[in-house]
């Protein structure tokens, strides 16, 4: 009777509960849904790692990741490698042998960590063979592996491999784009120019275009205005077993996108053959990297590998990338600590109403503790009114997030015009916003929490009444 | 038999450092099934009086016994317990909870009490019935007349099956047609229950219905009749 009481207590006055229950709903709406765009790039970052950049587990020579000299490499690995497929949890397995060497265009070169694969394996292990730049060519194949390497968009770019260049088919495309007439024209002006790279680019583009036009259509233009010519070809150099200068020619395969401009810029990959024929050695291989099948027993599988092999270094995805896993261990915490300071605010708000409805129920206070309700229950009543107007809003609010979460999963959010702050640090610039259920249980507790705390100071206030004193008020 | 004994009690009130002494060296007993009237000026120390032996206010000095039990020597938490299960109130202004409907209301105390529903409905009707508004037992108190929220009031007095009902000034803001009706139920309810009624009132209605006038001046009682 005390919960049926309370919930019609709160429709006395029902303008001023719908501002409350409002109100903590709109707090609550944001609140979720800034959490799921936040969580949607966090997944769609560490997926993308795992998936592109260094699965689950990784076995290597104890001193390879402190010296990434040629000789650190895994004895035996070919053995070591059908030892480990046949470990409970391991989906499966790909070698990889690893050189630091150069990357050299005709016009620049850049560091890189040159990746020698077996093709057939890495499919297994990772996806990245499927992030394609569109019209860049393709993965290795039969007929396109020795000879060939696998490249990132941005490390193209940084050695000039990629061109921009305007001509009639770049304004047709970006009419199609909805880029306005007016700044199309103002392009006239480099018809038929081809830039070397994307930074003198960017300078013409800022000489023409305003800011509000460069904000909106820059990323656009520079895009479509890109050309890759699958001829393009590179250098990749290293030094040998023997400590010799030795490197080889590549034509590029394909070039890869992913939203980590770091990784792009860093890794090269090439048949092993052909490398290992580079470096002069048979059989080198630095790493052995493991897929599990359920993620969850990644650090089981890892305990169970380091039993086996004791004389390898054996890290789990989080070791590899301790930003991530600090991340994802984080996120929890700071989306509590996030949805609490929103409900903080809200508390305010409930505390005040809560008082009025106090002061406003004084004489019906003192009416029932004459009638033998007790402070006990007179305090429940109170805080079960106050969690049912902060619970009422927050469902509304949650269901409202997850309504927009849900729509906006669809197509993802877009935020291209910022791709490159985003992928310089990793993240996708389309974002896939997603909630897990477990956080919605979790900001269900933070709710039914700030309104039992939003209720004590209002019921002291009750329960500190004179009850005699109170059924005299008017 | 005794269901409440006064034994020189005062209160007295201390407002801005003057001392108003609003019940001076009462002495009263009530036996199981009175029908009295505590009369007197506005000012007289009925409702402080009333106050007292509801356990709503504490006397300055002597005793209540209400079932030969001293109500001081209870703690804050005690006094409700035995308020709900010894006393029942029905007050000038009704007070009853607006958003309940008038069945509600009545079983409120009951639920308070933990009483089983089915028990609990079975009464309320019974309680709704007595009053005359079996009828009405759906509809919220502003549906009601002040005559039928004030008999609704009764009935949720009588929830708990109280050894006595104290009414402070019940028929004051009711219409003759409704306090003739009132006390009628009253009456009826005394005399068929056995249920102890004391009012503290002005209105000469009910003084001529109640079977005992004790009339207060200062906080003192001046008369004590039965008629």
């Amino acid at each position: 009777m005390i919960t049926k009481t309370a919930w019609k207590n709160i429709w006395r006055n029902k303008v001023r509960s719908l501002v409350v229950i409002g109100s903590v709903a709109v707090g609550i709406f944001c609140g979720v849904f800034a959490i799921g765009v936040m969580e949607g790039a966090m997944k769609q970052r560490i997926d993308s790692a795992l998936n592109n950049e260094v699965s689950d587990i990784q076995l290597t020579n104890p001193d390879f990741r402190s010296n990434n000299d040629l000789v650190y490499s895994i004895s035996n690995a070919g053995a070591i490698r059908s030892k480990i497929t046949k470990v409970d949890g391991v989906e499966s397995v790909a070698s990889r042998t690893v050189v630091i060497g150069m990357a050299n265009s005709a016009s620049k070169s850049q560091g890189v960590q040159i990746n020698g694969i077996i093709p057939s394996e890495e499919k297994e292990v990772f996806t990245l063979y499927k992030e394609l730049a569109p019209e860049t060519g393709e993965y290795f194949s039969k007929e396109k592996g020795y000879g060939y390497a696998y490249i990132g968009v941005d490390l193209a770019k940084s050695l000039n491999i990629i061109r921009y260049i305007v001509d009639d088919d770049l304004f047709g495309v970006l009419r199609e784009q909805q880029v306005p007439e007016k700044t199309i024209e103002k392009l006239y002006r480099f018809k038929d120019t081809r830039f070397k790279n994307e930074k003198s680019f960017k300078k013409e583009l800022k000489d023409v275009l305003d800011k509000t036009e460069l904000q909106k259509y820059g990323y656009i233009i520079r895009k479509e205005a890109e050309n890759f010519s699958q001829r393009a070809r590179l250098t990749l150099s290293f030094l040998d077993s023997e400590n010799n200068m030795t490197g080889g020619r590549f034509r590029i395969v394909g070039l890869y996108d992913i939203p980590n401009s770091m990784y792009e810029n860093m890794q090269v990959f090439v048949m092993q053959d052909q490398l290992l024929d580079l470096i002069g050695s048979e059989n080198i291989v630095h790493e052995l990297i493991v897929k599990v099948s359920d993620p969850g027993q990644a650090s089981d599988v890892a305990g169970e590998l380091s039993g086996l092999f004791p004389d390898l270094q054996v890290m789990t995805w989080q070791k590899l990338a301790p930003d991530l896993a600090m991340m994802s261990e984080m996120t929890g915490i700071m989306y509590g600590f996030f949805m609490g300071i929103i409900l903080a605010a809200l508390a305010f708000g409930i505390v005040n109403t809560m008082l009025m409805v106090v002061l406003e129920r004084t004489r019906e206070l003192g009416m029932l503790s004459a009638i033998g309700m007790n402070k006990k229950k007179i305090f429940r009543m109170i805080m079960t009114e106050s969690v049912f107007l902060s619970l009422s809003g927050g469902l509304v609010g949650m269901v409202l997030g997850k309504i927009l979460i849900w729509a906006s999963s669809k197509n993802g959010i877009s935020l291209t015009s910022m791709k490159e702050g985003f992928e310089g640090m990793g993240f996708s610039a389309i974002i896939y916003p997603d909630i897990g259920n477990d956080f919605f249980l979790l900001v269900v507790i933070l709710i039914i929490i700030t309104g039992i705390l939003s209720s004590i100071y209002p019921a002291l206030k009750a329960l500190n009444l004179d009850t005699a004193e109170a059924l005299r008020t008017e | 038999m005794k269901v409440l004994e006064l034994n020189d009690v005062h209160k007295i009130y201390n407002e801005t450092e003057v001392e108003v002494h609003a019940v001076n060296g009462v002495n009263l007993d009530f036996e199981e099934g009175e029908f009295a009237a505590i009369v007197g000026p506005s000012g007289s120390g009925k409702t402080t009086l009333l106050n007292m032996i509801g356990g709503l206010d504490k006397p300055s000095s002597g005793k209540i016994l209400v079932d030969g039990k001293d109500l001081a020597k209870f703690k804050s938490s005690e006094i409700i317990d035995f308020r709900m299960r010894n006393i029942g109130f029905v007050f000038q202004s009704y007070n009853l909870i607006p958003v309940l409907t008038a069945k509600e209301n009545v079983e409120f105390i009951m639920s308070l009490q933990k009483m089983p529903k089915a028990e609990r409905e079975r009464r309320t009707m019974e309680l709704l019935e007595s009053v005359g508004l079996g009828d009405r037992a759906n509809s919220r108190p502003s549906k009601l007349s002040g005559g039928q929220q004030q008999r609704i009031a009764v009935a949720r007095a009588l929830a708990s099956k109280p050894k006595f009902i104290l009414a402070d000034e019940p028929t004051a803001n009711l219409d003759s047609k409704s306090t003739a009706n009132l006390l009628e139920i009253m009456e009826k309810l005394n005399k068929e229950e056995n249920i102890t009624f004391i009012f503290s009132t002005h209105d000469a209605r009910v003084v001529k219905k109640a079977r005992r006038v004790i009339t207060l001046e200062d906080g003192k009682i001046v008369s004590d009749k039965i008629h």
